[in-house]
């Protein structure tokens, strides 16, 4: 059975000024056990989508199906299959790790005793005992979020929705959430997690679904999306402004990120010759030239035409992409 | 696994969860309380030496010698106004997503909404006794006996829902807890367009006439009565009236209100 089955779903918000389409068609599918991950843009429809699978907003149109249970007409049965992580889920400042663990396992069901049990279990899996009788606003911004992993826990869901689960942290936390998320994958948990950060969906999802203005326009593991591009990654690097305008009416189908141009091509290695020796000719100076297989972050620029993280930074148009969008 | 606590034990939990919240801001009680103590020791200070005392055997006794008995009731209405922190409490879950997170768990969503409503009207029993308490050490008496306290309490404990209602549906149609704290509002034009220093009968005018149609009126005519006149039955009936459609037309409002307010976009 499958963990997540999700059918041509789309949100619509209406009010008196204007009618919003936040997801104008989503669909796929998740595997029990695997970790799926939805890529995009603030404002791409990736936490609206999450908010219609974890019963918190109706779906206009479509369906969806957790373990086979309706989201939408069976909402309260899905609700206890799932945990949910959500960015602007709160959390209450003025009680203690343990209280806010003791208080949501008495309200999953768990008596006394066994909800003081659980409490000391998760606090020493989200590694906060130490912290456990200081109030929450005393916390640090990973601790609030391992407190908030910690929480979607409590009654051992089977499917983890998290939103956008690292924003914010700093890298070292950011590694200790991921290495968490691993391993509540190891344990069979399904996770669903919506990302903005290139490296974290190529480092934790088993599949990636990109999602830009409400429609998923690329769905694969990392390596199927990176291989879509097919063939190697060129990247010309200028010292002038002048060098770079000139390189680009020779490379057409580049595209320029500040002082550089990227090419993608089939055995870019052996075609490196070539390009140097056409740009040279042209008295074009090149300061370096490298060769590399596509990332995540060409995949995204491929299928968007924008690139996702450092957006608002220069991205020119030429031929072959569209500008891309400080999001 | 499935969440098997009933409705009740759910609210239980949710209550105690927001009482911890009370306790840890203990500051946040201290103004209404002091205010609601500063009326009694004032207006006592000031008027009892002449409505309880130089006033006996005059038209003007209508303390019947206690000012304490006649000014009480002032207070515990002002007390009683602290109900209105039902509002903030839900808007605060609300605006810092802890609604949203209940809301992802297979709980009613009426024990979420209910539970500061419970708390608001614990809030007002603790407020209220409180003054009276202090009122009973300067010197009230209820003309009704011991049971007077009860009575009084009882009327104040339905003000203070009525107050927690209007709160409620304040701070979710406003969507933020300024608009939930505009019950403190509504408390000030509506203690005194009422007969908060003299009977009724002294009053003149205008404000006679507003505080014929002002339900604080007979809320507080009603605490005066059991605390200074004794078993004056319609009287007395007319404050739980008052007191009781007060809270019963708010609370409605505020489920209906936040019913909708958490409705499922």
């Amino acid at each position: 059975m499958l963990a997540v089955d999700v059918k041509n779903i789309k949100k619509t918000f209406t009010s008196k000024q204007d009618t919003v389409e936040a997801v104008k068609d989503v669909s796929f599918q998740v595997e029990q056990g695997e970790i799926f991950g939805l890529l995009g843009p603030n404002g791409a429809g990736k936490s609206t989508t999450i908010l219609m699978l974890t019963t918190l907003l109706s779906i206009t149109k479509g369906s969806a199906s957790i373990l086979g249970i309706d989201v939408e007409t069976q909402d309260k049965q899905v609700r206890e299959k799932i945990g949910v992580a959500l960015q602007d889920t709160g959390i209450d400042n003025l009680l203690t790790g343990k209280e806010l663990f003791f208080t949501t396992c008495r309200l999953w069901g768990y008596n006394k005793s066994d909800s003081e049990k659980r409490t000391k279990e998760l606090l020493e899996l989200v590694g906060l005992t130490e912290a456990a009788d200081r109030r929450v606003k005393t916390y640090s911004g990973g601790m609030k979020r391992r407190l908030d992993l910690g929480l979607s826990l409590v009654h051992s869901p089977e499917i983890l929705f998290l939103d956008e689960p690292t924003t914010g942290l700093d890298p070292g936390s950011r590694r200790v959430l991921w290495d968490e998320i691993k391993r509540l994958r190891d344990t069979g948990v399904t996770v669903i997690l919506t990302t903005q950060y290139l490296e974290e969906a190529d480092e934790l999802a088993d599949r990636i679904a990109i999602i830009d203005e409400g429609l998923v326009v690329a769905e694969g593991t990392s390596d199927e999306l990176k291989a879509s591009i097919g063939g190697d990654v060129i990247t010309f690097s200028f010292e002038t402004e002048g060098d770079i305008t000139k390189a680009q009416q020779l490379l057409t189908d580049s595209v320029q990120e500040k002082m550089e141009l990227r090419i993608t091509v089939e055995d870019g290695a052996s075609k490196i010759p070539g390009y140097l020796k056409e740009l040279t000719s042209a008295g074009i100076e090149v300061s370096s030239v490298a060769a590399s297989k596509p990332t995540l972050d060409d995949v995204f620029l491929e299928v968007t035409g924008y690139r996702l993280e450092g957006a608002d930074d220069a991205v020119e148009e030429t031929p072959a992409s569209t500008r891309g969008r400080g999001r | 696994m499935e969440s098997n606590r009933s409705f009740l034990t759910q609210l239980q939990i949710l209550t105690k969860r927001l009482l911890l919240r009370v306790i840890r801001r203990p500051l946040a009680e201290l103004p209404n309380i002091f205010i609601s103590a500063f009326f009694l020791f004032v207006y006592d200070g000031a008027l009892g030496g002449v409505f309880g005392g130089s006033a006996q055997g005059t038209p003007f006794d209508f303390a019947n010698g206690n000012f304490v008995n006649f000014i009480l009731p002032v207070s515990i209405v002002s007390a009683s106004v602290s109900g209105g922190a039902s509002g903030i409490y839900l808007v605060e879950d609300i605006e810092s997503g802890v609604f949203k997170r209940y809301q992802s768990m297979p709980i009613s969503k009426w024990a979420i909404i209910l539970a500061p409503m419970l708390v608001g009207a614990l809030r007002v029993l603790l407020q209220a006794g409180l003054i009276m308490v202090i009122g009973k050490i300067i010197g009230a008496d209820p003309a009704v006996g011991a049971v007077g306290y009860f009575m009084v309490l009882s009327i104040a404990f339905l003000w203070g829902m009525g107050f927690a209602g209007y709160s409620v549906a304040a701070g979710v149609r406003s969507g933020s807890s300024q608009g939930a704290q505009a019950a403190s509002f509504l408390f000030f034009p509506a203690l005194f367009l009422a007969p908060t220093f003299v009977p009724r009968e002294a009053l003149r005018g205008w404000l006679a006439t507003a505080s014929a149609y002002n339900p604080t009126t007979y809320v507080i005519e009603s605490m005066r009565a059991i605390m200074v006149d004794g078993w004056i039955t319609d009287v007395i009936s007319k404050g739980y009236i008052a007191a009781g459609s007060f809270a019963a037309i708010t609370l409605t409002f505020a489920v209906i209100s936040a019913g909708k307010a958490t409705e499922k976009a």
